[in-house]
């Protein structure tokens, strides 16, 4: 994991100064001379050389800092701390009910494979995942929010304000989820040990939950795992929409504003979510297959 | 396998319910359709400001700049009248000027607003702002009574008073800051009409009238809360205004002004910006040397369609340096360079001719020694000024001139264009005061963008820098203006008409000439 996240860590730095756009002449805008110009690369440390800027960035990080952004004077770590739990509860109810929704009508199309519930499970889940998400949110902003008013417009304000986003993110990945459910379900229930089951007077419940559902959430898990992952990394469409709080809002102010420290500490922190991410899945798997042992 | 079966489920539903519980409440959670409280206002704005702190930043709004009382005010007329400054002695030829403060004046700390005060303030300005050099070369503050100091600065500057009717040099209480002057935003102690009472970063700035703030004839301020409301999309703003959540929506965009000057209960107020949209290029490029070119792109330009179509007709077409509510604007030249650079196609493509841009290629391209007139054009990724670009682009190709529009981020046109990487761009420029023809545009070291740097004009704009006499000084920007006028270093276009709507309001009304909120007689209507 520590190499990974210096490696990334790395790029980003490398990145962030080869592109174009200079965060001291953003900040002082037009009111720049080259003196204020000297005056601020001295203050912020960009007048360093950049091995020089990298190191002193790391050895911040290894004792817990992130830095400080060089726009809004705020600590890195103070701003993801705020919002982070916002992007996290969004991804979290986005994954729940993309995976619930996504595995559940998953496994219904491939018990009744090749009717007409089969194509339009098929047909939703591509449309979940074709729609841009900004015009998923705008349909569910008007119908929901604006003409029946059943929950907020924007903004956070709890759990009811994330129904709508967590709906919009969870769409994409319901569809996702559906059609691998799908597919890695037919695989199972062809397996002799299915016709067995079946043949020996399993219920239904029994022969897809019990039997096929758990030997066929392997590469589901996968999914949802890199999907939770992505997820966390803040949907910045769906933030920027809602007017959400979130990772994905900031990160788009700060890469707009060439802010240095918060996009590579935002970066970081969202490598770090996604490893623990998939640490977990790797974890999960163990359960679901019980011949799976990590030495 | 029952067990196992739930056993992962059973781990997954509490983490969610553990998020959902550790949701922090630090907000009620107000039903869907519910009316604002009746005393809150809730003001939608685009972008959040970076920093509540004047001195960090180069960039103000609606959301930062009530926080602050000024030293000077503009009045609706233009003129510069007192503020928190009552009267003032300028000594010395302009380079001593001692300031008595209003009495009984407090900032939101309680803390009197006197001489030490804003002399504290000015140190920490001096040290930390973007835009200290806009204040001046500032040698000595000296406190001369409770109520009095005096500034020295190392040669007259002139714009000092228009630039202190700005948020930038308004004083804020230093003492509320820590021991290394930070952490304004977390003990917001400034002397303006709103009092900071909260901030959430990324979603809205709450603030409430400051009862022991200027409110006028009406004394006292018809709300007890506004909130400032972050809301980037421009479609979720909209609705937000429909329904009733917001009560002001600034800058509403173009597209949605028809549309809101229909729907019932909603008033629009509209106000010329002081923010000069342009059509600029790299003068030190050689294709752009000689006056001829640079006249025949003015005339190629018909500012209506652009107007019309690009901004909705939301814009007022400029011609000369200054828009008409910018200090030192002057109608006189204003009506000769709308005379002289009236769109005229043939005469443009005559002086492409005359500059020897005399033959054309395959597709009406005037080429000059084999080479096409042919150069990009830089615009930032906003909707708006990319369809203007189109239009420039189709205007400037009629006389010959093919454009290739480039978009780029803001950030990168901001770090390229001082080096000179660019050939022509669509930008803007802002400020009160005449003084931006140097700080911005045409002063030695400073052209930034244009690149046009000329002894004589760069002499007038520092002779007018440092005229104490209002009526001498005008009299110099006239020159400079007039010679601006004649060698068109870059072709003004429009300022656009800022456009805010409001409902559930009376008596709303923003400064026709800072295009700020006047919150004095603000009232809710039942």
């Amino acid at each position: 994991m520590g190499v990974t996240l210096i490696g990334v860590s790395l790029l980003v730095f490398m990145m962030l100064h080869l592109i174009p756009g200079d965060p001291v002449r953003y900040i002082l805008g037009d009111f720049a001379t080259p003196e204020s110009i000297a005056d601020l690369e001295s203050r912020l440390g960009l007048d360093k050389p950049l091995p020089m800027q990298y190191l002193h960035y790391m050895a911040g990080v290894f004792q817990g800092d992130l830095g400080t952004s060089f726009v809004t004077g705020y600590s890195v770590m103070e701003e993801i701390s705020n919002r982070f739990p916002i992007t996290a509860q969004l991804a979290v109810y986005s994954i729940l009910f993309g995976s619930i929704f996504g595995i559940l009508i998953g496994v219904i199309a491939a018990m009744k494979q090749n009717t007409i519930f089969d194509q339009l499970v098929m047909v939703i889940s591509l449309i979940g995942i074709s729609a841009p998400s900004f015009w998923i949110a705008l349909f569910l902003i008007l119908l929901f929010a604006y003409h029946l008013g059943f929950f907020p417009i924007s903004g956070y304000k709890g759990f009811y304000s994330l129904i709508l986003p967590s709906i919009t993110l969870g769409l994409g990945t319901a569809g996702n989820i559906a059609r691998m459910t799908r597919s890695s379900m037919l695989e199972v229930i062809k397996q002799d040990y299915i016709r067995t089951a079946q043949a020996k007077g399993a219920n239904l419940y029994r022969l897809i939950v019990q039997h096929s559902l758990q030997n066929a959430m392997i590469p589901v898990t996968t999914l949802i795992g890199l999907q939770f992952g992505a997820l966390m990394a803040g949907a910045v469409v769906t933030e920027t929409v809602f007017a959400l709080p979130g990772m994905g809002s900031l990160i788009v102010s700060a890469i707009a504003t060439r802010d240095i420290p918060t996009v590579q500490g935002l970066i970081l922190f969202m490598a770090f979510l996604f490893i623990v991410v998939n640490l977990l899945v790797d974890l999960i798997y163990t359960k679901l297959d019980p011949r799976i042992r990590y030495e | 396998m029952r067990k196992r079966t739930k056993s992962w489920l059973i781990p997954t539903l509490i983490f969610s319910l553990l998020f959902a519980a550790c949701t922090p409440v630090s907000q009620e959670n107000p039903e869907p359709g519910k009316d604002l409280a009746k005393s809150e206002i809730v003001v939608a704005v685009v972008t959040e400001p970076d920093s509540l702190d004047v001195h960090k930043t180069s960039s103000i709004g609606e959301a930062t700049e009530h926080l602050y009382a000024t030293l000077f005010e503009r009045s609706e007329s233009g003129e510069i009248v007192p503020g928190l400054v009552k009267d003032y002695q300028v000594a010395d030829g302009g380079k001593e000027i001692t300031f008595n403060l209003k009495e009984n004046k407090v900032f939101h700390s309680g803390k009197p607003i006197n001489a030490e005060a804003v002399k504290k303030s000015f140190e920490r300005f001096l040290e930390k702002s973007p835009f200290k050099t806009n204040a001046g070369s500032i040698s000595n503050i000296e406190v001369l009574g409770e109520n009095s100091f005096k500034i020295t600065w190392s040669e007259p500057y002139a714009p000092f008073f228009s630039n202190a009717t700005s948020a930038y040099l308004a004083p804020l209480d230093v003492s509320t800051l820590d021991a290394q002057g930070e952490g304004f935003d977390k003990n917001a102690s400034a002397g303006g009409q709103l009092q900071l009472t909260e901030v959430k970063r990324g979603d809205s700035v709450v603030y409430k009238p400051f009862e022991k703030a200027d409110w006028g004839a009406k004394g006292t301020p018809g709300f007890s809360k506004v909130t400032f409301r972050f809301i980037p999309d421009d479609e979720t703003r909209i609705l937000e205004f429909k329904k009733g959540s917001v009560n002001v929506l600034l800058d509403v965009p173009f597209q949605y002004i028809e549309e809101l000057e229909k729907e019932p209960g909603v008033e629009l107020v509209k106000v010329p910006d002081y923010v000069m949209n342009y059509l600029g290029w790299n003068n030190k490029l050689p294709i752009f040397q000689d006056v001829r070119v640079r006249q025949a792109i003015a005339l190629a330009v018909d500012r209506d369609p652009i107007i019309q179509t690009a901004l909705r007709g939301a814009a007022k077409p400029v011609f000369g340096p200054l828009p008409d509510v910018v200090n030192g604007h002057n109608p006189a030249i204003e009506e000769k360079a709308r005379k002289k650079y009236a769109q005229d196609k043939e005469k443009a493509k005559q002086l492409l001719a005359e500059a020897g841009w005399t033959e054309k290629n395959g597709e009406g391209i005037v080429m000059k020694d084999g080479k096409p007139f042919s150069v990009e054009m830089w615009v930032q990724n906003e909707p708006v000024m990319q369809r203007v670009a189109q239009i420039l682009q189709h205007q400037l190709r009629e006389v010959g001139i093919d454009i290739r529009i480039t978009v780029k981020e803001s950030a990168a046109i901001i770090e390229q264009t001082p080096k000179g990487g660019h050939q022509m761009l669509l930008w803007s420029y802002g400020w009160f005061d005449a003084d931006i023809l140097y700080f911005l545009l045409f002063g030695k070291g400073k052209s930034t963008r244009l690149h046009y740097e000329v002894d004589e004009l760069d002499a007038l704009l520092q002779k007018g820098r440092i005229e104490m006499d209002p009526n001498a000084r005008y009299k110099i920007y006239e020159e400079a203006q007039n010679f601006l006028v004649e060698q068109s270093p870059w072709v003004p276009l429009f300022v656009r008409e800022s456009v805010t709507a409001t409902r559930g309001l009376k008596n709303f009304k923003k400064h026709p000439i800072s295009n700020r909120i006047i919150w004095d007689d603000v009232e809710i209507v039942e």
